[in-house]
């Protein structure tokens, strides 16, 4: 019975403990990637990172942060402003970029149909 | 004369209707160098600066350009951007820019040159706008210009892609031959390089020049 009490807590511990963070955000004035290298460049330089995503089409940037590390909203917001553009929405999800690519590329897909 | 004039009128007209538009930073972003370049028949440029800060940037610039029957003037200087005003919007980007030159002016005119310019650009993922005018004097000498553009991009591209733009530019410069230049141009941008290669009147055999710019950002 004790097992089984310590397995359900850790087992309901466990995917809170070790989430992957990533801050979400939708960019405004981000039109060109050429302007936009600034974003990447700048997010890439953070030792916080595991990786960035950015997207034109859906004016996406997400930066997925290494276990344990921290990048609060505002120093995020600041690269962005830094850069030259400004954050619209931002959030912070439980997903990996790749996930949030995936995401991105299927929306994109069926807006285009 | 007839027929250029009615050319300047439509890419004029052209570059009206096309509301929003795309790619003319005059500088990188925070921290970062940009080598810009024109070659061409007419005129030929090129600048090099650093942005310490957002909004700014410093560079030396070089510019080389002759008016009918003349020695080419050849304008060497410290040059400064400025972001006057930039409005980022949900689909696309606005900017008001400050540039000049002061230097000197050296070929058929010698001495003390200057040439403060103003520029506006309108920008999305598929249409592009962009006004500017430009003093560009020293003593006994000005070549003040004054360009538009408009284009807009053959299909929208993820951040990792190679986009193609036509853009058509239609520019006139004070003592010039030709006065007035109308450039049709491929872009392709992506986010290592800006590439534009164009034709300056193709049209007119004796104008008739091809014209590449480029942008690289450090």
């Amino acid at each position: 019975m004790k097992k089984l009490l310590v397995t359900l807590m850790l087992s309901a511990m466990t995917p809170a403990a070790f989430a992957v963070t990533t801050i979400k955000a939708e960019v405004n004035g981000m039109v060109c990637a050429f302007c936009a290298k600034g974003i990447e460049k700048k997010l890439n330089a953070l030792p916080q990172k595991q990786t960035v995503f950015v997207d034109l089409k859906s004016r996406v940037v997400a930066l997925q942060l290494k276990d344990g590390q921290e990048v609060s909203n505002e120093a995020f917001s600041k690269v962005i402003q830094d850069a030259g553009y400004s954050v619209g929405k931002l959030e912070r999800v439980n997903q990996t970029v790749e996930a949030i690519q995936a995401e991105v590329a299927k929306a994109e897909k069926a807006g285009s149909k | 004369m007839f027929k250029q004039q009615y050319v300047a009128l439509g890419a004029l007209l052209l570059s009206q209707l096309m509301m929003p538009a795309h790619a003319a930073a005059l500088m990188g972003f925070e921290d970062s160098a940009m080598l810009m370049t024109e070659i061409g028949r007419y005129n030929q440029e090129w600048m090099l600066n650093y942005s310490p800060a957002l909004g700014h940037a410093i560079g030396v610039e070089q510019m080389r350009m002759s008016g009918k029957g003349e020695q080419a003037t050849t304008i060497s200087g410290i040059n400064y951007t400025g972001l006057i005003k930039r409005w980022n919007l949900p689909l696309a980007q606005a900017n008001v820019w400050f540039n000049g030159s002061v230097g000197e002016a050296r070929g058929q005119y010698d001495g003390f040159a200057y040439t403060p310019s103003l520029q506006f650009d309108m920008e999305s993922t598929r249409l592009y706008f962009l006004a500017k005018a430009r003093m560009i004097r020293a003593p006994n000498m000005n070549y003040d210009t004054a360009a538009v553009q408009a284009g807009f991009s053959f299909y929208e591209t993820g951040f990792n892609q190679t986009q193609p733009w036509f853009v058509i530019e239609a520019k006139t410069m004070r003592h010039n031959d030709p006065g007035l230049q109308i450039t049709p141009a491929l872009r392709l941008i992506n986010k290592h390089y800006f590439l534009e290669f164009g034709v300056t009147n193709p049209w007119q055999g004796e104008g008739f020049a091809p014209r590449l710019n480029a942008m690289f950002v450090f």
